[in-house]
Order: structure tokens, then sequence, then C-alpha cells
């Protein structure tokens, strides 16, 4: 039973962390209309740099988070500014940068740590005890840490200035510049919070679990799957698509294995787009 | 008849684009679809080719029910149609567009084409002399390697019925032909259909250019999906009904 | 009609140079083994030989206006169907490497009916998903595959051990498959292919079924690409599911986009570019990612079409250079 509870939370938990990451993909797809593939390795040098900042230099570790998270976010910045913005609505051009940057990253990463996979001390060692359950802290911490994100962030979208604009930019894009939205700057603080999101997941599941330098691999193809199953430009068919698959991810290990499960989720995936390709709650592109 | 439609309707969720309307086209006619913007005119063209399903009624050619058949059928019964947007392969030149466009006739099978047999390089050969003597029967020879997307809109429309032609279809349905012409190249356009007409094929042509009905040897007027009015050319331009339709009411004026 | 043999006579001019080309090309890599001895640089040879076959076949799909971010996934198809078979099976890999290209082909086919239906920008999606499925379906198979830990022990392709005689294999392997590709472009099939990707509504009313040549291009695509796995699974001697991954399928797309997708010689320069270049330009393995990654950024930003691009592009800048020194002359 516990167990089975243990499982329950670990698959709440990695839901959440999930949707957290795609959201930054969402973002980037819905407001600048691209598919970040590097997405994932942007996951990953987070947690590198809190895990520098915290283990190397001896930071505390949670202002480690916080550089680390300032650090990809001023990244993401750079990155709408020099790269992104000429490979806007041309997946060619997108599968080229993005390689690009990944192949700079990993192999830096590769270079400079070697291949030994480490792991972030834990943010919140211990136990809670409820009732006859105990639950690891820092799971808990994680996941209401992505719960808040998650409110914060419909918050932002419906709520602020900002996030209509984005809003109004990923529906219409000649009519938002017409309107008087600077686009570009709109981009800019969406990649940001992209970046920004992923950094926040990397450093706490690169503490969760283990730092390694293709740990965004896995992470990149979970957050396409719930972004496009999800459909482009919708919040909540995000999160349904995060729940569905992380349901998936944590139910089918306990009787077959990880890859299995991963095969079981995308031949779902695929049947649902065959039949409704823009996912569920989305819109059409292009 | 060749071309008959009984009862067309179709819905765009509870909008009806096109309701119960009723057709004919004699063989070797020219029959004009005219009506204002947003009529319908082509939707029942998609309709005709099977682009869209219609919701309800029948479509029949040449005796043969083709009601929702895939557009590629439809050509290979006969059908050609040109499209008033995007009507062309923009990245092909002038010859390449009509060349590619030989396809059904005369038709190589794959495996001819592949290897390159004597039947295909033949087929091949024919195509583009024949296509050569289109761009010719409609003014574009000059311009034969011009990329299509680079030429003037009215060269582009000129293209778009050479393009048709090549299907040497039985029926060829003219998606507002005249769309964007200048005075000249609206007369040349008209003498191409008709010297078409001479050459057996039957027209049905959508548009909403007036002009064109000195052609057309009868007219259907359409508004809102629906048949308001159909005759001869000249009686129509007396109609109430069709006045009303493009110029409004002027009892509400 | 004088302009009109003018024209042919031009045309069957420049087909004559353009294979005079390609002639002296593969007499040059027939000579590099007697040249070159190291076996590391013949192995980078052979490898982009086999590569360049499955980037032409997989630009021979985009022509068609799809998106197969799955073809990588096909690749693994071919190689693990042809090794499975001759390993376990004790199939002789003259047959299993045909048939590996069919195993590849029928897949494809089974999958190009649904999907074919696709716009382009869903289709891309759904084959990235469908390739993620098919590695991930490699990995659970442990007891046919190997699973994770990689398919080792393949049959050989030829008896012996030395490198050269599988240079020529896969040399003379990529210039019949080149040839028979570029066959398939330049008839009135690609042509039909070439018209879908531009208009779909437009190829559909001169009679050309969009779903039947999507399905065709899709087919052939795919059985070149699973033949060429097969030729590189019984060259390698072992497998990984790590070849035809994710990141495997996006670099089969960069080699061919460095190239550049408008041009038949595309994917081969650009797949011999990058295999190539960043392996004899360093020392240090260690380097060569970011050799490519400058490769990369280099074509990003300068010539975004591709390397084939460039003639286009110098020319371009040399006229624009030529007005403005016309127009400071002028003022």
């Amino acid at each position: 039973m516990e167990l089975a509870l243990s499982a329950l939370i670990t698959a709440l938990l990695i839901s959440a962390m999930y949707i957290v990451v795609a959201l930054g993909l969402a973002f980037l797809l819905s407001v600048m209309g691209i598919i970040n593939f590097s997405h994932g390795v942007i996951y990953m040098i987070a947690g590198y740099i809190c895990y520098q900042l915290a283990v190397v230099y001896g930071l505390n570790q949670w202002l480690s988070l916080i550089v680390s998270v300032i650090v990809i976010s001023a990244f993401g910045i750079f990155l709408e500014r020099y790269c992104f913005r000429y490979a806007v609505g041309n997946l060619d051009r997108m599968i080229i940068i993005s390689i690009a940057i990944i192949l700079v990253l990993q192999n830096a990463v590769n270079i400079t740590m070697g291949g030994y996979v480490r792991s972030l001390p834990s943010f919140a060692p211990g136990t809670l005890r409820i009732a006859t359950f105990s639950f690891a802290i820092d799971k808990l911490l994680t996941f209401l840490i992505g719960a808040a994100l998650l409110v914060i962030l419909i918050w932002f979208t419906r709520r602020t200035k900002y996030g209509l604009q984005m809003q109004a930019i990923s529906q219409e894009l000649e009519g938002a510049a017409l309107l008087g939205i600077n686009v570009h700057q709109i981009s800019a603080i969406a990649c940001a919070m992209a970046c920004g999101m992923a950094a926040i997941a990397g450093c706490l599941m690169g503490a969760l679990f283990n730092l390694s330098a293709f740990m965004g691999d896995n992470m990149l193809i979970k957050s396409l799957e719930l972004v496009i199953l999800g459909g482009i430009g919708s919040i909540g068919g995000l999160f349904f698509a995060g729940l569905l698959i992380g349901s998936l991810d944590a139910v089918v290990p306990l009787f077959s294995s990880g890859a299995m499960g991963q095969v079981i989720a995308l031949a779902v995936i695929i049947i649902i787009l065959l039949f409704r390709p823009q996912g569920f709650l989305g819109r059409e592109y292009h | 008849m060749l071309l008959e439609i009984n009862g067309l309707t179709k819905l765009f969720g509870g909008l009806s684009a096109v309701k119960e309307f009723d057709m004919y086209v004699n063989k070797g006619e020219i029959v004009g679809l005219i009506g204002p913007n947003g009529a319908g005119k082509t939707t029942i063209f998609n309709l005709i080719t099977g682009i869209d399903k219609p919701t309800k009624g029948k479509v029949i050619f040449n005796g043969q029910d083709i009601t929702g058949k895939r557009p590629h059928v439809c050509a290979q019964l006969g059908i050609g149609r040109t499209f008033q947007l995007n009507p062309l392969f923009p990245n092909f030149t002038v010859s390449e567009n009509v060349e590619a466009s030989f396809f059904l006739h005369p038709q190589s099978s794959l495996l001819d084409i592949y290897f390159n047999t004597f039947t295909y390089r033949r087929n091949e050969a024919l195509i583009k002399e024949q296509s050569l003597s289109i761009l010719q029967l409609v003014g574009l020879l000059h311009l034969e390697n011009e990329l299509a997307k680079n030429l003037p809109h009215g060269y582009q429309k000129m293209l778009g019925i050479a393009r048709a032609l090549a299907t040497k279809p039985s029926l060829s349905l003219l998606d507002e032909p005249l769309g964007g012409m200048n005075p000249d190249e609206i007369e040349f356009t008209i003498a191409a259909i008709k010297e078409t007409q001479e050459q057996g094929v039957t027209i049905l042509l959508v548009e909403h250019n007036m002009r064109i009905m000195s052609i057309c040897q009868r007219v259907v007027v359409i508004n809102f999906g629906q048949k308001i009015a159909e005759g001869l050319p000249q009686k129509l331009r007396e109609n109430k009904e069709v006045i009303q339709a493009y110029f409004g009411d002027e009892n509400l004026a | 009609m004088c302009a009109d043999e003018k024209q042919t006579a031009s045309k069957s001019n420049a087909k004559i140079i353009r294979l005079a080309i390609y002639g002296i090309l593969v007499f040059i890599l027939a000579l590099l083994p007697l040249l070159i001895k190291s076996p590391y640089v013949i192995h980078v040879f052979i490898t982009t030989f086999i590569y360049i076959v499955a980037t032409v076949s997989l630009r021979t799909v985009t022509i068609s206006g799809q998106y197969p971010l799955a073809h990588a996934a096909f690749m693994g198809i071919g190689a693990y169907a042809s090794a499975i078979m001759a390993k376990l099976m004790g199939w002789p890999i003259w047959l299993t490497i045909p048939l590996g290209g069919v195993a590849a082909m029928a897949i494809g086919a089974f999958i190009a009916y649904p999907f074919a239906r696709l716009r382009a920008f869903y289709y891309a999606m759904v084959s990235l998903f469908f390739g993620l499925g098919i590695n991930q379906l490699i990995i659970v198979s442990t007891k046919w595959t190997g699973g994770a830990g990689g398919f080792t022990n393949i049959p050989h392709l030829l008896p012996t051990t030395d490198k050269v005689p599988y240079y020529y294999f896969t040399l003379v392997f990529m210039v019949l498959c080149l040839g028979a590709l570029w066959r398939f472009e330049y008839s009135r099939i690609g042509i039909s292919l070439k018209a879908i990707a531009q208009s779909h509504l437009v190829a559909s009313s001169v009679g050309i079924n969009e779903a039947s040549f999507r399905i065709l291009a899709l087919s052939v695509g795919c059985f070149f690409v699973g033949i060429a796995g097969a030729v590189y699974a019984h060259y390698n001697f072992t497998l990984s599911p790590t070849c035809f991954d994710i990141t495997a399928g996006l670099w089969l797309f960069v080699y061919a986009l460095i190239g550049g997708l408008s041009s038949f010689n595309g994917p081969i320069v650009g797949t011999a570019l990058l295999i190539i270049a960043p392996q004899l330009l360093s020392n240090l393995k260690q380097f060569v990612p970011f050799i490519s990654a400058a490769i990369l950024l280099l074509v990003f930003y300068v010539m975004p079409q591709g390397l084939v691009s460039l003639p286009q592009l110098l020319s371009y800048w040399i006229k624009e250079r030529r007005k403005k020194d016309t127009l400071s002359h002028a003022a």
C-alpha cells in the first residue's frame, strides 16, 4: 500500500514536472510559432549550473537554483534575439539551430563534467509523516512548486498585460502587431519564461533524480507529447495531456517496463492525433 | 444533359452555404453561374468535384452519380477545373505547369514512367507538343520558361485555364476566369473560352462580372446558396430579384 | 521550332555535363583507398556513403511535401529486421538486406495511408511520435533486438575484416541507390509529387491521386533508408537503439538541410560535409561536435537554404556589389 501511494506521489510529481517543462515549450510554440527542440538541453544545463554553484562553489542550494533560473532566463532572451527570431515559422531552420544548441551545450557538459552521473543533493531532505504514511519532503515540495507555477502561469496568461498580449500574438500575429503589440519584446519575455520554467524543473529534478548530459532528451519527448496532444494555444489541453501521459508513465511500469509505457503512450497519442490532429483543445496551426 | 445537380445542400455547422440547389448543363453549352460574393458559387464547384462532400443532394455527370467522389476521380471522368485563388503550381515554370497537368491523357503506367520506356518517351513528346499548342492558344508561349509565381495576375489566370484544358475535359469548370483582369485581357479570355467551346468542351463558369453573360447560352443566378433565377442572359438583366441581389432593394434606401 | 530544338540541345548538354561530373567524382572516390591507408578515414567514408543514401531517400519523401521526422526510425527497422533475419534465422545476407528494405517499406506504406490525410505540420508531428514509438518498441523487444543494450555479433556483410572491400561495396551501393532515386525524382512521378507539394488542390484537379502518390513517395523513401540501415547493420556488426532515436531523426534532417533540400545534390553535399569535415579537421575527438555546430550556425545565419544555394547567393552579392560601385561612381 505504501509502495502504491509512493508511486502515486511520484507519478503526480512527474506529471507536474512534465507540465511545467511542457508549458515552456508550449509558450514558444504558440507565441513564436517554433518547436524548440533544444528545450531539453536547456532543462539539463540549468541543473548543471545549479550543481556547479551549489556543490562545487558551495553556494546555498536554493540560492543556486534562483541564480540558475536567472541565468537561463537571460539565456532565453539571448536565444530569442539571436537565434529563434530567424527561425520563426520555418521548421527547417528551427531544426538546424536546435541541433546546434544541443551540440554545443551537451558536449560542453560532457567535456567539462565527464561521463559520470551526478546528482544534486536534496533540496529538502527528510520525510513527513501523516497518519501511517511517510512522504519524502523534497518530492512533496517539488510537486507543490510545480502546482504553484501552474497556477501562477494561468494567472499570468489570463490576467496580466503581458500574458494577454502573448495570447493575442499566438492567435493573430499580424493583427496583434498592427495593434501596437511589440512582438519582439513579448517573444523575448515568453522565451525567458519558457527557459526559466525549464530551469526550475531541471534543478528540482536534478536533485530528485540524476543529472546527466542526456537527461533532457526524455524531457523533450515528454514536452512534445504534452504540447501536441494538448493542442497549441491551450493550457487546459496541456494539463489534461499531462495527466494522461503522467498516469500512463506511472502505471504501466508497474506491470511491464518503462519503455513499454512509452510505447503505449505514443500509440495512444498517435491514434488520438489521427482522429483529432489539433489535439485535445488546440486550434488549427498555420 | 452532361451535368445534373439535384437538391445540392451543404451545411457548415449550422450555416447552409448551399441550399437545395438544382441546375443542369447540356453538352456543348456555356452556362454561367453568377451571383454576388459569398453566394456559394465556389462551394458548388467544390461540391461537384468532391473537394467538399455534400450534406444532401446528388451530382450526376454523363449519367453517372459522382456525388462526393474525390477530385482526382472527377478529373479522370472528364471534369476539368480552374481555381480562383492559388490556381497554379507556383514554383513550376509556365510550360512545366501545363506539362504537369497532362497527367491523364496520355497516361503512362508507373513502370513505363520509371524505366523510361519507348511508350513513356513517346507520350512525353506528345505532351510537350500539345502543351505548346495550348500555350499558343492562350497566348503565353513567349513566357514558357518563366516561373508561374512571377507572372502578372492576368497571365496567371490564363495559365490556369490552359492548365485546365490539359486534362482534355468534357466539362470545364472555370472559377472566376475574369477575376482581376483588365479589359484587354477580358476580351482575350472571352475569345479563348469561346474557342474552347468550339473545340467541343462544355463549360460551366462562375463569375460576378456581368460581362461574361455575352457568351453564355444560359445563366443561373444564385444568392445565399440558393438559386434565385435562371434563363437567357438578356431576360435576366431585367429580372427584379437579380437586380435586388446585386444592387439591393430600392425600397430600403 | 528552332528555339525548341536549341532548348532540347542545351538540356541534353546539361545532362551530359552533369553525368560527367558525377562520373569524375565516382572515379576519384574509387581511387581514394589507394591513396589513403588509414582505416579510420575509410570508415568515415563508408559511413558517409550509407548516410547519403539515407538522406537522399529522406528528400524523396520531402518533395511530396511531407516531413517524415520518423525517417531514422525506418532506418532502424531496416537495420534490425535484416540483423534479426540474418542472425536469429540464419538467412543469407544478400536476401536479408532487401528484405530489411521491404520491411521498412511495408511499415511505411501501412502508416502512410492514415497519415497521408494529415496536413504538413500535423504529419510531421505524428511522424515524429511514430518514430519515437518504433524506437521504444525496439528497446522493449529485448528478446529479438537486444533492447537498449544493443544487438551484437551481427553476421558480417563481407567475409573479410579489411575495410577497403566494404568501401567499394558501399560506394557501388550508393551509386546504384542514387541512380534509382534520381530516376524516381526526374520522371513524371517526381513531377507529380512536386505538383502535390505545391498545390494539392490543383494536383488533384488534373487527376493526380494525392494520397496514392504520397504513399508511393513514403514507401520508396522508406525502402531505400531501410536497405541503407541494413547495410549499416552488417557493416557495423552491432546496433544500438540510440542510432535511431529522436536525435538521429533530427540529424538526418540536418544533414539534408545543410546541403539544401531544394536540389537532389543538397543532401549529398550536406551529409558528406557534416560527417567528413569535422572528423578530418579535428585531431581531438572532443572538438568534433563544435565543428559541426559551427557548420550548422554558418548555414543557419548565412545560407539558410543550404549549401547548394551558395552559387546563387554569391552571384547575388556580386551583383549588389557591382550596383553599389556603379552608383558610387555616378555620384
